[in-house]
């Protein structure tokens, strides 16, 4: 009887014609990556494959015909087999070859299969059950672009990991020791910027798509904001913030004012000649005199129009005519600061998936057209969206200064408004000018000095690179990588198991060491590859001159000099859960344990100066934002240590050196044991406090809070409290179980007879339009 | 006889509270868009007393 191959079993089932030549093929191209060129001998050992399946009963038998027995193997056996020739054949060489080309082939067979199931989750799940897709709740996973985002954003963390980051860092990172953060932007571009409005509203300038000229009004300064913002966001992967907002905007405040003085001439008195002369004077005079709203302006003002109109033989009240502009103005900036919240809270960035992650700095210009902008900001924010929802961007920050805005100081009014806005709105958050680490670097008349933060949190001011340059526009994160805290206590813990108190923090502070070389290293390597990108590959952020220093790079430079001004961060997570894991207790039960957590997170900060010496680069720390990685070290974590009661038996890890939130504490004692790390995270860190009423009736309350943060020497904070919204009837402020306003519940509707009756009913048209037509069971119906 | 069917039109059926609260130093209108460790976080915040010996403090 004689035997033969008739068919192979391919991976996928399917049956294919067996072809000698295939493994002829493999074997060749194997021995030859090792030196072969013998492809007599290759066709010789595909021939005893063939012999080997068949003389070991490797194949099965499918049928047998004319004496013939016809047997079809799996391709997979094939392979062994060829292995196994080649090995009892005295071919090592060629065996390891193809060993290794079966693995390559297998690997990307792995990879490519795996792509394609997370391609089909992210094309068919919803984002409610897909965790990938709510990585970051600014994005909507659903949307279109938000999905194809997310393809793209996949695609190239897997092609960073196989090609771009060292094989260490990869493993660190999988390994759920470090998270490095925003993986998928990794060979392309920079986090975040502080951008100088101000310097592109006076130039004007091009967004790549168009020229824009510099506004003359507030109303077309505000817009432009919104441009820049989005135009600069598309080139980055982070936020986009403006500095100083009151400062940047006050000059179109007064070319606003200049205006409305015209518009009053041109309807009270309607002579073209008289009203084009004084347009050309209070121009020129502009030139000069940025700032108009003030004594010494009025002066000239008052004057110049006087002797216009009586120039032309008229006679009006030009002190009216003030008057008239100054109201009208405030009432333009208002609108302007209504447009700046309106558009911010919806234009789409990013092709769409979210709106720019935008943050607006005020509160230090004590200017007239400087303060109307942070009022009228507040004002707007405070009234909130369309149907009186609450803002979600832009995210406001109010700049607090002793001698500026605190209790007395001219700007005081300001801060009480800011406190009344945030106890409605959440916003602003507050930033304190009055810190030993801001301090000293404020030179007053120098808004360029003044500590503004990313609303996030990151914070750039000191600028080791080059000192003299120790200012926030024009400068930000260039990225940042989080150290597991929990994971290194958990590691130092299991191969130290015999120590305790001292001796164990000190072998936990060897491991800590260890990996913030690793991180510093991986922060160079990123540094590296974004360095070597060109000018021309940021038309805005470098073209336009955004960037500090930027406008001295051709199109074709490499960047590298100029972002030298960023920062390079590396950032921790669970603090609290790391010092239970070490010591059975976190920092916000026991003071020694805060001393120990403290001296813990200024070693950090200790050796990022030593970094920057070194390496003259501004390393910096910073109390991570761990939106995404929360959830992601911590199951890692669980996963290899196992559920550890105080320590990974939550489903995330405590932010930064935050206590934790469920822990019972005075809001006092928070804020005293909170506050000594903000001056060691100088790459920018956040406090809360929760309260559980509303405020808004007590500013009072919320100014103590608030000036109790600033005076401890934190450096940016925000109290957070129930913001609910009821769609339905409008009603805004605290919703338990029901309604205040309508008495619905949750997801419960309501006749429209019942809502008409309600007061103050006003509500969202898109929830008009939810009409549900029941049976109406009149005893159901709140009391009401 | 026939029973008298009463029907009204009903708004608001299916219609959530949306719960603003802060997350990274920012705002989120929607919490179905945060992830689930930070929904679980979000959860288990409690409320910092803020009471009278805080404010004479300050």
């Amino acid at each position: 009887m004689q035997k033969c191959i008739s068919n192979i079993i391919k991976r996928d089932g399917k049956a294919e014609v067996y072809n000698e030549e295939k493994i002829q093929s493999a074997i060749f191209k194997a021995a030859k990556s090792v030196g072969g060129i013998d492809v007599e001998r290759a066709k010789h050992l595909a021939s005893l494959v063939r012999s080997y399946i068949l003389e070991n009963g490797i194949g099965n038998l499918v049928t047998s015909e004319n004496n013939i027995e016809y047997y079809q193997v799996a391709i997979e056996d094939v392979q062994d087999s060829v292995e196994k020739v080649l090995i009892e054949n005295q071919h090592a060489k060629t065996a390891k070859a193809y060993i290794l080309y079966r693995k390559q082939r297998s690997d990307i067979r792995d990879a490519s299969g795996a792509l394609m199931k997370l391609m089909k989750e992210l094309t068919f799940s919803d984002s409610r059950n897909c965790e990938i897709k709510r990585e970051n709740a600014n994005i909507d996973g659903n949307s279109t672009m938000g999905t194809m985002l997310k393809y793209g954003s996949e695609i190239a963390k897997d092609f960073n990991k196989k090609f771009l980051i060292r094989p260490e860092h990869v493993q660190a990172y999988e390994a759920g020791i470090i998270h490095i953060h925003d993986m998928e932007f990794y060979a392309l571009t920079l986090n975040c910027m502080q951008i100088d409005v101000g310097k592109l509203l006076n130039a004007g300038f091009n967004t790549g798509h168009g020229a824009l000229r510099s506004p003359s009004s507030i109303g077309a300064a505000a817009t432009l904001v919104c441009i820049i913002i989005q135009s600069n966001q598309n080139e980055m992967f982070g936020g986009q913030s403006v500095p100083t907002l009151d400062f940047s905007l006050a000059p179109y405040v007064a070319r606003s004012y200049i205006k409305n003085i015209l518009l009053y001439l041109e309807a009270n008195i309607g002579d073209d000649a008289l009203v084009d002369e004084v347009k050309l004077a209070l121009k020129e005079y502009n030139k000069t005199h940025t700032h108009l709203i003030n004594d010494k302006a009025k002066t000239y003002i008052l004057s110049l129009l006087q002797e216009k109109v009586a120039k032309y033989g008229y006679t009006i009240d030009v002190e009216q005519a003030l008057k008239f502009a100054y109201t009208r103005t405030d009432k333009d900036t208002y609108q302007a600061m209504e447009a700046l919240v309106h558009n911010l809270c919806t234009l789409n960035s990013r092709a769409g998936s979210q709106v720019p992650f935008s943050s607006l700095n005020t509160g230090m210009d004590t200017s007239e057209e400087g303060r109307m902008v942070t009022k009228n900001l507040f004002l707007a924010t405070e009234a909130g969206l369309g149907n009186g929802e609450t803002p979600i961007f832009p995210i406001s920050i109010f700049s607090m200064k002793k001698g500026v805005n605190r209790k007395g100081d001219p700007n005081y009014d300001l801060f009480r408004l800011a406190c009344r806005c945030s106890a409605k709105r959440l916003f602003p958050n507050f930033n304190n000018l009055d810190t030993t680490f801001n301090a000293p670097y404020y030179k007053e008349g120098r808004p360029e000095t003044i500590c503004a933060v990313m609303g996030c949190r990151t914070r750039v001011l000191g600028n080791d690179y080059d000192p003299e340059r120790s200012i926030t526009p024009g400068r930000g994160n260039l990225s940042f990588t989080t150290v597991n805290l929990p994971y290194l206590a958990l590691l130092a813990k299991t191969e130290h198991n015999n120590l305790q108190g001292d001796e164990l923090l000190k072998a936990f502070m060897e491991v800590v060491d260890h990996y913030i070389s690793l991180v510093f290293d991986q922060l160079l390597d990123r540094f590296e590859i974004q360095a070597k990108r060109k000018a021309k590959n940021y038309p805005f952020l470098m073209g336009q001159g955004i960037h500090l220093d930027s406008e001295k790079l051709h199109p074709e430079d490499d960047i590298r000099e100029v972002i030298k001004h960023g920062t390079l961060s590396i950032g921790f997570i669970g603090l609290a859960e790391c010092l239970v894991a070490l010591f059975g207790k976190h920092h916000g039960e026991e003071k020694a344990l805060n001393e120990i957590g403290v001296s813990i997170i200024k070693h950090f900060y200790d050796r990022c100066k030593e970094q920057t010496k070194k390496t003259g680069l501004n390393f910096s720390l910073i109390a991570s934002p761990a939106e995404g990685c929360s959830g992601r070290l911590l199951r890692i974590t669980r996963d290899k240590f196992g559920v550890i009661k105080g320590v990974t038996d939550r489903d995330y890890f405590t932010n930064s050196f935050h206590v934790p939130v469920f822990y019972p504490i005075r809001a006092w004692d928070k804020i005293q044991i909170e506050s000594q790390y903000h001056k060691y995270c100088l790459a920018g860190a956040i406090s809360y406090i929760e309260v559980a009423e509303d405020l808004s009736a007590n500013i009072d309350a919320f100014e103590t809070i608030v000036s109790a943060m600033a005076d401890s020497n934190m450096g940016y904070f925000s109290i957070n409290h129930p913001v609910d919204r009821d769609p339905v009837c409008g009603y805004v402020g605290i919703i338990g179980d029901t309604c205040p306003r309508c008495g619905r519940h949750d997801g419960e509707g309501l006749p429209l007879s019942v809502l008409k009756k309600v007061k103050g009913y006003s509500p969202d048209p898109k929830y008009a339009r939810v009409h549900v037509n029941l049976q109406e069971e009149m005893d159901t119906l709140p009391n009401k | 006889m026939q029973e008298q069917v009463t029907t009204e039109e009903r708004i608001g059926e299916g219609v959530s509270f949306s719960r603003i609260r802060r997350i990274t130093g920012y705002l989120v209108g929607d919490m179905d868009r945060w992830n689930d460790a930070k929904r679980a976080e979000e959860a288990d915040r409690v409320k910092h007393f803020t009471d009278k010996e805080c404010s004479c403090r300050h």
